[in-house]
């Protein structure tokens, strides 16, 4: 089977270098401002490169663009690069030897100067010392605060540590008894990647970033770890905490705070055009214990994915991809381009400074400043291949049995530690 | 003459033949095969690990709750989609008319999209939705509908026994309509009421569809996934969670295929066991009661 496959690969890549062309295809992440994005830079692309062919299409959708791309390699049609894929995915897709090490080509030291990514990437090396992502994007994750609703119980700004945050909810229930602080319902769900948009996002916060799991070892700060459980029980013990679902929430101001990644703002303008970054909300770095230095910058999760080259196609077609990322991220105005079209921050070290963006951003989208200032404290996700049941666990044996009062905040964070011990062998 | 005959019924059968192998015994003959490695679809290592996955599936808690959650669930749905899909076929039996559209109208909860029906069932229990403002109005305070593991069997079990009863009724209209109306009238000369009748007659004449839709429900319960995909994530703490849910997460989110087919294979053999039982149960209660 796997010779008739190589040998169809060969006539179509043989056919098509005949007639002068290469054909080759990008997955683009299933959100439709990414396909655009994608689209026009293909054309532009080929406009100026007759010799290559590229069709650009969303991924799989269902049941999760991972499983897509799964069932894709599986299956032997694997498309010839993608996007969205995050650091966990990508360790199992390595494991897998599915991929193409992107700094093997010739000119990678090129892109990485010219995207200026030169301390971005560092987070993307792979154990063997290759890189096999190329960061597309990242998203620092920050919590937002209905400022309106803030100011009418007398607050000027959000508050900063949790002693803050616990003080302006109770507050807030004396105040207006049926709103709640937060509304987070897949806290009590096990689902793994919701551990990215709560647990991560304070425990990175709390802890100066400093890594759950490295390598095959937990090098979490237990004491920032045990503080964030402790001020998630306190949040739900004082009723601020709200773990059912609501219709609506944090738009309606039926609840005060929500982490927020900036994917959320191309819906807000076209739902709820009240919404206002500065009238209406703002944004700040996640809340932290008392004890966090006010003068210390602030951690958080980052909800960051890159592009893929798949080694089940052709040398050829692996080289034209290279030569058509490296051109689509070598020019800034392209990445300017990006911000404009999906609305996210492109994953450059410069991002938060170069006039290129920054006027742009300024002018036009205050509300991803914040998130431009923070890219430099925010945290991938954990590339340990096991990650999927690590962050189950963490909802299974930590959280859910913590806010139930089942275990101590100290209890269940051993518990998880100890749950997942099988894991990291 | 004959070979001819055979060939036309083996052309007219061949659409479902051909179906059948591809997509179900290839599938499984593929599935078998993979039990024994470990392996993630995608790499050039299979590992061959013998009897492990089986080992490993045997001692998971969370298999165990899907396991277990299957007869809860069953407990639920069999008795609640029986009941109510046949008082759905004797109200649309005994109309005067309308009948198809009353039937065609009871079966479009079947047609409707499980994921669609998820998210109004979470509109409609939200925290904030006006069924629960009232109840909190009226009693002080709302369930915890979809994050207490009573509250969320439960509804998921209704969900079910919704969407199916109206499929399950036309099974039963179709044995309604069978029945002779002789008898009915014979039975009334003897002075029989409508409860006797009913006892006497629907209910044993009806006992074919009886047992065609209590099979059905109860391989129903094993394949429960997008409801409690939709609301739960098989949550609270297992409390809902389900075979199917369990080989979705090991295939295609821990990317264990292997481990994912053991555990599919343990789902066929309960689902095959469990149906056995209940079919030789509900089969002697016939035969006892001479509906057979």
């Amino acid at each position: 089977m796997r010779i008739l496959k190589a040998a169809f690969l060969g006539i179509v890549v043989l056919g098509m270098a005949a007639a002068g062309q290469v054909e080759i295809t990008f997955w683009s992440a299933p959100n439709p401002s990414q396909e655009v994005f994608w689209r026009q830079m293909a054309e532009a692309y080929m406009a100026a490169h007759p010799e290559v062919k590229i069709t650009v299409s969303p991924m799989p959708e269902t049941p999760t663009s991972e499983a897509g791309i799964l069932a894709a390699i599986a299956g032997g049609v694997a498309p010839t690069a993608s996007e969205n894929v995050f650091i966990g995915f990508g360790s199992e897709l390595v494991r897998s030897r599915a991929l193409v090490p992107w700094n093997t080509f010739a000119g990678w030291e090129d892109l990485v100067r010219a995207r200026n990514i030169s301390a971005t990437i560092k987070c993307w090396e792979f154990p063997d010392g290759n890189y096999y992502i190329i960061p597309m994007y990242v998203n620092a994750m920050l919590t937002a605060w209905r400022i309106d609703i803030l100011r009418e119980l007398g607050y000027e700004k959000p508050p900063r540590t949790y002693s803050e945050v616990l003080a302006l909810g109770e507050r807030l229930k004396a105040v207006y008894p049926d709103k709640f602080l937060w509304l987070r319902s897949e806290l009590e769900v096990p689902t793994w990647w919701q551990r990215w948009f709560d647990f991560f996002v304070f425990y990175y916060a709390a802890s100066k970033g400093q890594p759950l799991i490295t390598g095959n070892t937990i090098t979490a700060d237990d004491k920032a770890a045990v503080e964030v459980l402790r001020f998630f029980k306190a949040l739900r013990d004082k009723k601020l905490l709200i773990t059912e679902p609501l219709a609506e929430g944090f738009e309606v101001g039926k609840t005060v705070m929500t982490v927020l990644g900036p994917w959320t703002f191309p819906w807000w303008k076209e739902n709820y055009p009240e919404l206002v970054y500065g009238e209406t909300f703002v944004l700040s770095p996640p809340p932290v214990p008392d004890w966090y230095p006010a003068t210390e910058p602030v951690y958080t999760f980052a909800d960051a994915k890159g592009v893929v080259l798949y080694a089940q196609t052709a040398p050829e077609q692996q080289k034209a991809m290279w030569d058509f990322i490296r051109w689509v991220l070598s020019d800034p105005e392209h990445d300017l381009l990006w911000i404009k079209i999906t609305g996210m921050l492109p994953a450059r070290d410069d991002v938060g400074t170069n006039p290129l963006f920054t006027a742009y951003v300024e002018e036009k989208e205050p509300a991803l400043l914040p998130y431009a200032k923070s890219i430099a404290f925010a945290v991938p996700p954990i590339a340990h291949p096991q990650f999927v049941e690590i962050q189950e666990r963490m909802g299974l044996e930590c959280i859910y049995p913590v806010l139930t009062g089942e275990l101590s905040p100290e209890a269940g964070w051993e518990a998880w530690k100890t749950s997942i011990k099988d894991l990291l062998k | 003459m004959k070979w001819q005959k055979e060939l036309g019924g083996w052309l007219l059968a061949s659409p479902y033949l051909l179906s059948a192998v591809l997509f179900f015994l290839i599938p499984l003959g593929w599935s078998i095969s993979l039990v024994f490695f470990d392996w993630n679809l995608i790499s050039p290592v299979r590992t061959y690990i013998g009897l492990d996955n089986f080992r490993e599936a045997l001692s998971s808690t969370r298999v165990y709750n899907a396991f277990l959650n299957t007869y809860k669930f069953m407990a639920i749905i069999v008795p609640g989609v029986l009941v109510s899909s046949l008082s759905l076929a004797l109200i649309v039996h005994h109309l005067p008319r309308l009948k198809q559209f009353y039937a065609v109208g009871f079966f479009l909860p079947y047609l409707a999209s499980g994921v669609a029906i998820g998210l109004v069932v979470r509109g409609l229990l939200a925290y904030d939705s006006p069924f629960n403002e009232f109840l909190r109005q009226v009693f002080g305070s709302s369930p915890r509908w979809l994050r207490d593991p009573v509250w969320a069997v439960l509804v998921i079990g209704f969900m079910i026994i919704w969407k199916f009863s109206g499929y399950y009724a036309l099974i039963f209209l179709a044995g309604l309509q069978g029945i002779p109306r002789e008898l009915y009238e014979a039975a009334s000369l003897d002075g029989a009421g409508p409860f006797t009748q009913f006892r006497k007659i629907t209910l044993p004449l009806l006992y074919p569809a009886f047992y065609t839709v209590l099979v059905l429900a109860v391989g129903l319960c094993f394949g429960i996934f997008t409801e409690p995909y939709v609301l739960t994530g098989g949550g609270p703490r297992f409390a809902t969670h389900t075979w199917q849910l369990e080989i979705y997460y090991q295939a295609f989110e821990r990317f264990r295929a292997g481990y994912g087919a053991a555990v599919a294979v343990f789902n066929a053999l309960a689902t095959f066991i469990s149906i056995l039982i209940i079919r030789r149960i509900v089969e002697a209660w016939g035969a006892r009661r001479g509906f057979r």
